[in-house]
């Protein structure tokens, strides 16, 4: 009877380290295959030219840097930043979008997503990998947009200018926001085409950044239910308003650590539902 | 090879006609009617503020680059027809009617910047010192920290002649974290004799160290030469009053009164002698050498 307890004993320790190990194995692969399709998102948007913005944003910013002294009554290293900055938000925003929302989409029409799904590649880690590729091309598209805005502030300044130290809390949280955009332009092109897809995305971009309005809306409303949804909207809708610092990043005020730690754990919530809910909608679209 | 070549030369004949058609089109418009290029803005402060996103601060630095052409253009279109020169105090001739809404827009956009309030504070008292006084106002509100703003207050109260406001204004400003000691010293002055020359001459030196905007800077260069001008003019009549005590006459030439003015710490011309403005061209004796003025070169404003 105790030899017999003692085997069993023996047979479940060598199940569960067999568990552990097969999922150990599986996570690692799963991983492996996430950051293959991120690489290649990441190739791709390089091949489809989406960096050639950084031309763009350098021309302007050099052109502003040289200028901006005759026009701006002294006024040039501010306006450096908030149009260093808003380019930088603007132009991830474009990316975002236009990229994002056609993600899904080419792979469907070029039909390459069937040869993907065919082999041991799930559709949610097929999303994942997609999102974290165009991560990666907006965060090599703000760095160097950042650096971008510190070298011009060195040339007006002729040096260091405090400035600097600003700029890159608010370049991280202008990041942050558009990894959110991303996910939501991924949500939309899970189930929608590109065209309404882009719409709606630059619709929640915008209401994004009214949502404290919203809140407001909220509060002054005298009815329950019309209070209870524009309350509810404002905590569904992605709230951007908490990634607008480029108007005191000119002023030399950086966002406080706390603002920023509640900025980034939001992000992550926000961005895992937006996930989830889009890896939902995914499998179980008919792809035929 | 052939193409490619006459591809060229339509694109280069295509952009050279364009070119020729734009300038002919330019030459030939009609004028601007006034009253367009002096039309209300459209949108409110709040409405541009929530109409340009995350974008406010640039939004600002529009309406603030706007403000610096709109005056800008409007003094070169005078002094292109006119002889004089503009000059901070006369600047009502201009018709700014459009400048306070450009810098409450810029305000509104982005209350914490500086430099609208600071122009506004040195512009508008001269055509509109209530929209001044309100726009520093709202700055004080939104930025009740900035000493400077309490410093561009008073300045507008001391143009007012309000001399009790500008000191209690200042003796605010002193009360703020980092404000200047002068700015307590000022007050006390306001208080004792705010329309001195004296006074005026710190109230400019003040606002000259404060201002970054070059033609701002310009203008109140100039009213310091003004001010400057106007002590050794007071100066220069006392000794000329001296002299007419002493001798039972006026002073027929400069040289008569070298001696006096000698023991002054006015600047001469090394080769004739004669008393120089501050703008480096000499004082010219009026009323038989009685009195003197500023000669019609001279780069001081004349009022």
């Amino acid at each position: 009877m105790r030899g017999r307890s003692k085997n069993s004993a023996r047979f479940l320790l060598k199940i569960s380290a067999d568990t552990k190990s097969t999922t150990r194995v599986y996570s690692r692969r799963m991983f492996g295959r996430i950051l293959t399709i991120a690489g290649n998102a990441f190739r791709e948007a390089v091949r489809d030219r989406v960096l050639y913005n950084l031309v763009l944003f350098v021309l302007l910013l050099t052109g502003v840097a040289v200028f901006i002294g005759e026009l701006s009554g002294g006024q040039e290293r501010k306006i450096i930043v908030d149009l260093g900055l808003s380019a930088t938000l603007l132009f991830g925003a474009f990316i975002a979008i236009f990229v994002g929302v056609g993600l899904v989409y080419k792979e469907i029409e070029r039909r390459t997503l069937y040869a993907i799904l065919s082999k041991p590649v799930g559709r949610g880690e097929f999303l994942l990998g997609k999102y974290l590729g165009l991560s990666l091309t907006l965060l090599v598209n703000v760095t160097v947009m950042g650096v971008g805005v510190s070298l011009a502030l060195v040339y007006v300044q002729r040096g260091w200018d405090p400035l600097i130290r600003g700029v890159w809390p608010a370049v991280f949280l202008i990041f942050i926001e558009l990894m959110i955009l991303t996910a939501v332009a991924l949500l939309f092109s899970s189930f929608s085409s590109p065209a309404l897809s882009a719409l709606l995305t630059f619709s929640v971009f915008i209401i994004g950044h009214f949502s404290t309005d919203l809140k407001g809306l909220a509060n002054s409303m005298g009815s329950a239910p019309a209070r209870w949804f524009f309350a509810g909207l404002y905590y569904l809708l992605p709230n951007f308003s908490n990634y607008s610092v480029i108007t005191s990043t000119a002023h030399g005020i950086s966002p406080a650590g706390r603002s920023i730690f509640a900025a980034v754990a939001y992000a992550i919530v926000y961005v895992a539902a937006l996930l989830a809910a889009t890896t939902l909608i995914f499998s179980r679209r008919n792809l035929k | 090879m052939r193409r490619d070549l006459v591809l060229v030369l339509v694109i280069v004949a295509g952009l050279s006609a364009a070119g020729l058609i734009a300038q002919w089109s330019d030459n030939h418009k009609p004028q601007v009617n006034g009253q367009f290029a002096e039309e209300e803005l459209y949108l409110g402060g709040r409405t541009a503020k929530h109409a340009s996103l995350a974008f406010n601060g640039l939004a600002a630095d529009w309406y603030w680059m706007r403000s610096l052409q709109y005056v800008g253009r409007k003094i070169i279109n005078f002094e292109d027809n006119s002889d004089s020169q503009v000059q901070l105090d006369m600047l009502s001739v201009l018709d700014l009617r459009l400048l306070p809404s450009l810098l409450r827009m810029s305000t509104t956009l982005d209350p914490q910047f500086m430099a609208p309030y600071e122009y506004g504070a040195v512009i508008l008292p001269t055509f509109n010192d209530q929209e001044a006084v309100a726009l520093l106002n709202s700055g004080i509100a939104q930025n009740p920290d900035a000493w400077r703003l309490y410093q561009h207050l008073g300045y507008i109260y001391w143009k007012r002649r309000d001399y009790a406001k500008a000191a209690e204004t200042y003796a605010a400003g002193a009360r703020l974290p980092g404000a200047p000691a002068w700015m307590g010293a000022m007050s006390a002055r306001m208080k004792a004799d705010g329309g001195s020359l004296i006074a005026a001459r710190e109230m400019y030196a003040r606002l000259y160290e404060a201002s970054n905007d070059e033609d701002v800077h310009k203008m109140i260069a100039k009213q310091l030469m003004r001010v400057d001008s106007l002590t050794e003019r007071d100066l220069i009549r006392r000794i000329l009053s001296d002299y007419h005590a002493r001798t039972g006459r006026c002073a027929s030439s400069w040289r008569d009164l070298a001696p006096l003015l000698g023991t002054t710490r006015l600047r001469f011309d090394p080769t004739s002698g004669e008393p120089l403005d501050p703008s480096g061209v000499a004082y010219r004796l009026i009323k038989d050498g009685c009195d003197v003025d500023l000669d019609a070169s001279s780069q001081v404003p004349h009022r």
